[in-house]
C-alpha cells in the first residue's frame, strides 16, 4: 500500500502531459495516450522505488526517456494514426490523405519554429517566381493571349515583304485583282492611315483615324455597338465619308450621345455621316501598331481609275482572314500563284520580283517585341533558378542540422519514402508559399509596366496577373519544388545511421551534403555571371548607342508636328504661304534662335522613300530608293547638319525657280561613286514628275534610328515639293515648358484651323528611339541586382554554414598555434574556390548564352571581355565581402569551448 | 553501440509480437518481459515502446484496448491480430534463415 500511496501522492499524468507537447491527435486520444504513458512510467517508479532505489532518483529514472520531448512527440504522433476496428486496407487514398495533411502540419509547425529560415526561403522564391509570373504576364498579354477578333488565327497580314521579311504595302488595283482572283481567303480588307482635323471649342484637334475597305470590321469579325457597319456600296470616290467612331471618342466628343447616328460632322471642310460607333472592347491595335491608335474609321473610297489606286502604289495594307481550314502555306501558294500572272500581266507595273508573304496577323503585331520579350523571359529563368538553387542550399542545411534526428527517425522503423515525403512536404510548403508571395509581387507590379515601358507595345496595356499568370506561377512554383526539394530529400533519405548517430560524423568537413549545397553556390555564382553579363552588355549598348553622333545636334531643339489639311490648303501656294507666316510668328518669340519647318524629321518615326533616276541613265526596277524631306531653308541651321560641298537650299528656290536638291553624303557617294553629283539632273518617283538640279552634298543623319547606319538621304524645298503634314523645329535655349505653349499660340495666330501635336523635344526622341534597348536593359539591370543580392546571400550561408561545421576544427587548430591570419585562409580557401568555379562555369555560360542577345546590342560584342571581366570583379567582391561575418566569427571561436561541445 | 541499436530495433516488432502470441498484456509488461527474458541485453522505455505498439497497431498486426477491472486503474491490454500470427510467422522463418545463413559463415551458433 505504501507503493500505491507514493505512486498516487505523485501526479504522473501531469508529468507526462508536460512532457509530451501538445500531441498532434486529437484530444481523446491524446489523454488515451498520456493514460498509458503515465501508467507505465508510475509501474516502473513503483518497482524502482521496491527495489530499493531512492524516491528522487526513481522519479528521475522513470521519466527519464521522456525527456528528449521533441522526439517522443513526433514520434508518437507518427506511429499513431486514426484507429479503425479493421486493419485499413494498405496505402488507402483517405489514408494518405491523412498522412500528408499530418504532414502538412507539421511542416508548417517546423516552418514557424525557424522563422528566420522561412523568412529568407520565401522571400527568395517570392522574388524568383514574381519576376517570372510578371514577365509571363506580359508575354501572354503581347503574345500568347489570341487576339480580340473572331477566330484569330485566320487573320493574317499580306503584302510584299519588307526588309525584315513580313508583309509590308500594296497598292489597291493589286489586292482588288488578288481578291478576284484567289480562293484562299474569305475576304481580303485594306486600311491606310488618316488624320483629319476636328474642330470644336475653337481648337482644331488632329484625331489618329484609319480609312479602311468596307469589308475591314467584318474581316476582324467586329461590328458597332450602335448604329450599324460600313456598306459595300458606300465605299467609292463619292460616297466614302461614313465615319464609324471608336467608343472613346464618342464618350469624349459626343457625350456619349446614342442620337450621334446619322448626325453630320465637318472635318477639313467636308461633311461626314456617322454611321456608327464600336464598343468598348473594341481595342485598335491594329492601328496602333502600323500607325496610331485610332479613334475613328472611314472608307477608303477608291476605284481603279485613281492614280493613287495604282498597283505600284503601294500605301496600304492588306488584312486578310483565311477560309476556314486553310493554311498558311496554301494561301502562300495561291496568292503568289495569282500575283506572278498579275506581274506578267503588267510587267511595267511592278518592282523587282518578291515573293508575296502572308505573315500571322498575331505574330505582325507582335514581331518586334518578341525577341526582347524572350530575352527577359530568359534572364527571370535565370533568375528563378538562383533562386532555387539558394533554397536547396538552405533546405540542404536545415537536412543537415536534422540529420540525428531523421536518423533517429529511420531506426525507428520510418522508410525511406516516408522521409522524402516529409522532406517534400516541407519544401512544396514554402515552395506555395514563395508562390504565393509571388504572385501578390507580380499583381503588385505589372500595372507599372505598361508605364515603365517606353515604346508603345501593343496589348501591353491589357498584361495583368490573371487565371492563365496565377497557373503559371503555381506550376512553376510546383516544378521549383520538385528540383529544390528533392535532392536535399534524397540525400536525407539515405542518411547514414551508423555514422550519423555518432555525433562526430557532424564535424568533420567531406560531409556530402556540405558538397552538394558547394556545388549549388558555385552554379548561383555561374547563373549570377551569366545575368549580369546580359545587363552589363544591353547597358553598355545604350551607352554606345547614346554616343553615336546622329548627323544633327538634338540639344535645345524643340519640335511639334502640324498638318495643313482641307478646302483653304488644297493648293500648295496656300500651304507654303501659311508655312511663311508661321515661321515669322515663331521667329518673333523671345529665345528662338532660328526656327524651320520640315516634312520628316529624324527619329520621329516618319519616312518617305522615293526612287531616284538620274539623268542619262536607263530607268530600271533596282534603281536605288531615297528618302526624301521637304525642308524650309533654315532646317539645315536648326538642326546644325554639316554642308560638305556646294551649297544649301535658299529662299531664292521658290516654285517658279528650277528645282533643286541637296543631298546626303551616302547618297553621293552610292549613286555617283566615280563622278560629281553636283551640277546633276535626277527625277523622283514616277517618269513624268521634274527635274531636279542637285545643288550641295550634306552630312549624312541616322533618321530612322541610332542603331542603324545612315540612309541614302536627299532634301528638296518646301516651296517647290510641298508637303502638308509638317514638323516644326526651333533651336532656343528657353524652357520648352514655356517656350512650347507660347509656340502653339504662335502657329494658331497664323492659322487658327492647324492642328498641332506630338510636342517633343528632339532629346525626348532620341532618348525615345534606344527606348526598347533601354527598358530591356533597366529590366536586366533589376534581374542582375536581384541575383547579385541572392547570390551575397548564398554564398553568406553556405561559408558561414562551413564555419559553423568546422568549428571544432577551427578550435584545434588555433589550440595548436595557428595564427588568426591562418584561420583567415582557411576559411578563404574553402570559399573561393568555390567562387572561382562559379565565375570560370559562368564566363563559359555567358559566352554561350549571350548571343541570343547579339540583335538587341549595339557597338559591343556579345562577348566583350571587358564586360564579362567587370561582371566577374564585381561578383567576386560581392561573394568575398559575403565572407566578412563568418571570418569574423571563426576568428572568434574559442577553442577551450569548441572542444567541449558535444 | 549503434549496431546494438540497430538490430534491437530491427528485431524489436518481432520481440513484441512473439510476447503477444503468448497471451494479450499490457505495455509495461511488455517492457518487463523483454529486459528480463534477455537477460538486460535488450532494453525498451516509454519513449521507444509505445511508438512500435502504435505503429504495429496501425498496420493492424496487434489491437489494444482499455481493460477496466473494479480495484485498479484502467489498462490498456494489446492483442496479436490474425495477420499480425502471420506477420510473426514470417519473420520468424526470415530470422532462421538469417540467422543459419549467418552461422554458416561466421560460425556463430544460436540457441
Amino acid at each position: 500500500m505504501r507503493e500505491a500511496d507514493d505512486v498516487d501522492d505523485v501526479d504522473f499524468r501531469a508529468l507526462v502531459r508536460a512532457r509530451l507537447e501538445p500531441l498532434d491527435v486529437d484530444a481523446a486520444r491524446a489523454a488515451d495516450i498520456v493514460d498509458e504513458l503515465a501508467q507505465h512510467c508510475a509501474q516502473q517508479y513503483a518497482d524502482l522505488v521496491a527495489s530499493g532505489v531512492d524516491q528522487r532518483d526513481a522519479l528521475t529514472r522513470a521519466l527519464a526517456p521522456l525527456e528528449n520531448r521533441r522526439r517522443v512527440v513526433d514520434e508518437i504522433a507518427r506511429a499513431d494514426r486514426p484507429r479503425r476496428s479493421a486493419p485499413p486496407p494498405p496505402a488507402s487514398s483517405t489514408h494518405l490523405v491523412v498522412d500528408l495533411w499530418r504532414d502538412v502540419r507539421y511542416g508548417l509547425r517546423l516552418l514557424h519554429r525557424s522563422p528566420g529560415f522561412t523568412a529568407v526561403a520565401v522571400m527568395t522564391l517570392a522574388l524568383g517566381i514574381g519576376a517570372n509570373a510578371a514577365i509571363f504576364s506580359v508575354v501572354n498579354a503581347v503574345l500568347l493571349r489570341p487576339l480580340p477578333f473572331a477566330d484569330p488565327a485566320r487573320l493574317v497580314d499580306v503584302g510584299e515583304p519588307g526588309p525584315d521579311g513580313r508583309a509590308g504595302n500594296v497598292g489597291f488595283t493589286t489586292v482588288v485583282d488578288w481578291r478576284e482572283r484567289t480562293h484562299a481567303f474569305d475576304e481580303i480588307a485594306m486600311i491606310r492611315s488618316w488624320y483629319p482635323t476636328l474642330i470644336a471649342n475653337g481648337q482644331p484637334e488632329r484625331i489618329p483615324a484609319m480609312r479602311v475597305s468596307a469589308n475591314f470590321l467584318r474581316t476582324l469579325g467586329v461590328a458597332p455597338a450602335l448604329g450599324r457597319d460600313f456598306a459595300a456600296a458606300d465605299d467609292t470616290p463619292a460616297g466614302w465619308h461614313v465615319l464609324i467612331l471608336s467608343d472613346g471618342l464618342w464618350r469624349r466628343r459626343f457625350n456619349a450621345d446614342p442620337a450621334v447616328i446619322g448626325r453630320v460632322v465637318t472635318m477639313n471642310d467636308q461633311p461626314y455621316t456617322v454611321g456608327g460607333v464600336m464598343p468598348p472592347s473594341f481595342a485598335p491595335i491594329i492601328s496602333e501598331h502600323f500607325y496610331e491608335p485610332a479613334q475613328m474609321w472611314a472608307l477608303l473610297g477608291y476605284d481603279r481609275s485613281q492614280p493613287f489606286a495604282c498597283r505600284s502604289c503601294q500605301h496600304l495594307k492588306a488584312i486578310a482572314r483565311l477560309e476556314p481550314d486553310t493554311a498558311i502555306g496554301a494561301a502562300l501558294v495561291d496568292v503568289n500563284g495569282v500575283h506572278a500572272a498579275l506581274r506578267r500581266e503588267h510587267p511595267a507595273e511592278y518592282g523587282a520580283a518578291t515573293a508575296i508573304a502572308v505573315t500571322p496577323l498575331a505574330d505582325e503585331l507582335a514581331g518586334n517585341v518578341r525577341a526582347p520579350l524572350f530575352a527577359l523571359m530568359g534572364a527571370v529563368a535565370i533568375v528563378l533558378l538562383i533562386a532555387a538553387a539558394n533554397v536547396a542550399s538552405l533546405l540542404l542545411a536545415r537536412v543537415a542540422d536534422r540529420e540525428r534526428d531523421l536518423a533517429l527517425r529511420t531506426a525507428l522503423g520510418a522508410s525511406r519514402g516516408r522521409i522524402v515525403r516529409q522532406l517534400l512536404v516541407e519544401s512544396s510548403l514554402v515552395a506555395w508559399l514563395g508562390g504565393l508571395a509571388g504572385i501578390a509581387l507580380a499583381a503588385a507590379v505589372v500595372p507599372l509596366v505598361a508605364d515603365l515601358s517606353p515604346v508603345p507595345i501593343a496589348r501591353l496595356a491589357t498584361a495583368r496577373v490573371d487565371v492563365a499568370v496565377v497557373i503559371f506561377a503555381l506550376a512553376v512554383s510546383f516544378g521549383t519544388t520538385v528540383v529544390f526539394g528533392l535532392a536535399p530529400a534524397l540525400r536525407a533519405s539515405r542518411v547514414d545511421l551508423q555514422t550519423t548517430l555518432r555525433a562526430e560524423a557532424r564535424h568533420s568537413a567531406a560531409n556530402p551534403t556540405s558538397v552538394a549545397r558547394r556545388l549549388l553556390i558555385a552554379a548561383n555564382v555561374a547563373l549570377a555571371v551569366v545575368l549580369l553579363a546580359g545587363a552589363g552588355l544591353m547597358i553598355k549598348s545604350v551607352g554606345r548607342l547614346l554616343g553615336v553622333d546622329p548627323g544633327f545636334d538634338p540639344d535645345h531643339v524643340l519640335t511639334m508636328q502640324i498638318s495643313m489639311v482641307g478646302k483653304a490648303y488644297a493648293k500648295n501656294e496656300a500651304v507654303v504661304a501659311k508655312g511663311d507666316e508661321m515661321l515669322a510668328a515663331l521667329r518673333r518669340l523671345p529665345g528662338v534662335e532660328s526656327v524651320a519647318l520640315a516634312g520628316q524629321i529624324p527619329l520621329a518615326g516618319n519616312v518617305d522613300r522615293w526612287g531616284l533616276h538620274v539623268e542619262g541613265r536607263p530607268v530600271t526596277p533596282d534603281d536605288p530608293f531615297v528618302e526624301r524631306y521637304s525642308v524650309t531653308p533654315t532646317y539645315f541651321a536648326v538642326m546644325r547638319i554639316p554642308l560638305r560641298r556646294g551649297r544649301l537650299i535658299t529662299d531664292a528656290d521658290r516654285a517658279s525657280t528650277e528645282p533643286v536638291m541637296v543631298i546626303g553624303d551616302r547618297t553621293a557617294r552610292t549613286v555617283w561613286p566615280n563622278g560629281d553629283p553636283i551640277g546633276q539632273h535626277v527625277r523622283i518617283g514616277g517618269s513624268d514628275g521634274p527635274m531636279y538640279t542637285i545643288v550641295g552634298i550634306v552630312g549624312d543623319v541616322r533618321h530612322v534610328a541610332l542603331a542603324a547606319p545612315p540612309t541614302l538621304q536627299m532634301y528638296t524645298a518646301q516651296a517647290q515639293l510641298t508637303d502638308s503634314f509638317l514638323t516644326v523645329v526651333m533651336r532656343s535655349a528657353s524652357d520648352f515648358g514655356l517656350l512650347a505653349p507660347a509656340a502653339r499660340q504662335a502657329i494658331w495666330s497664323a492659322a487658327s484651323d492647324v492642328p498641332v501635336y506630338r510636342v517633343d523635344a528632339m532629346r525626348t526622341l532620341v532618348a525615345r528611339s534606344v527606348g526598347a534597348r533601354r527598358f530591356v536593359a533597366i529590366l536586366l539591370e533589376l534581374f542582375g541586382a536581384v541575383a547579385l543580392v541572392m547570390t551575397a546571400v548564398g554564398v553568406y550561408g553556405v561559408i558561414s554554414y562551413s564555419v559553423a561545421e568546422r568549428t571544432r576544427e577551427i578550435g584545434i587548430r588555433s589550440a595548436l598555434g595557428a595564427s588568426r591570419a591562418d584561420i583567415v585562409r582557411l576559411v578563404l580557401a574553402n570559399g573561393l574556390a568555390l567562387v572561382f568555379a562559379g565565375l570560370a562555369t559562368g564566363i563559359v555560360l555567358a559566352v554561350a548564352t549571350t548571343r541570343f542577345l547579339d540583335n538587341s546590342l549595339y557597338g559591343v560584342s556579345a562577348t566583350d571581355p571587358a564586360t564579362l571581366a567587370a561582371v566577374a570583379s564585381v561578383l567576386f567582391t560581392v561573394a568575398a565581402a559575403a565572407h566578412l561575418v563568418p571570418i569574423a566569427r571563426a576568428m572568434r571561436v574559442d577553442p577551450a569551448i569548441a572542444l567541449r561541445q558535444d | 553501440m549503434s549496431e546494438d541499436r540497430e538490430l534491437r530495433k530491427g528485431s524489436a516488432e518481432t520481440v513484441i509480437l512473439a510476447l503477444l502470441e503468448e497471451r494479450d498484456r499490457h505495455g509495461y509488461e511488455i517492457a518487463k518481459l523483454i529486459d528480463q527474458r534477455s537477460d538486460g541485453a535488450l532494453k525498451f522505455h516509454v519513449a521507444s515502446l509505445y511508438p512500435t505498439l502504435y505503429r504495429l497497431e496501425r498496420r493492424g498486426l496487434i489491437q489494444g484496448r482499455w481493460v477496466e477491472r473494479s480495484n485498479t486503474r484502467r489498462r490498456r491490454f494489446y492483442r496479436l491480430t490474425a495477420q499480425g500470427q502471420k506477420t510473426l510467422e514470417a519473420q520468424r522463418r526470415s530470422w532462421k534463415a538469417f540467422f543459419a545463413a549467418l552461422n554458416r559463415v561466421a560460425r556463430i551458433s544460436h540457441a
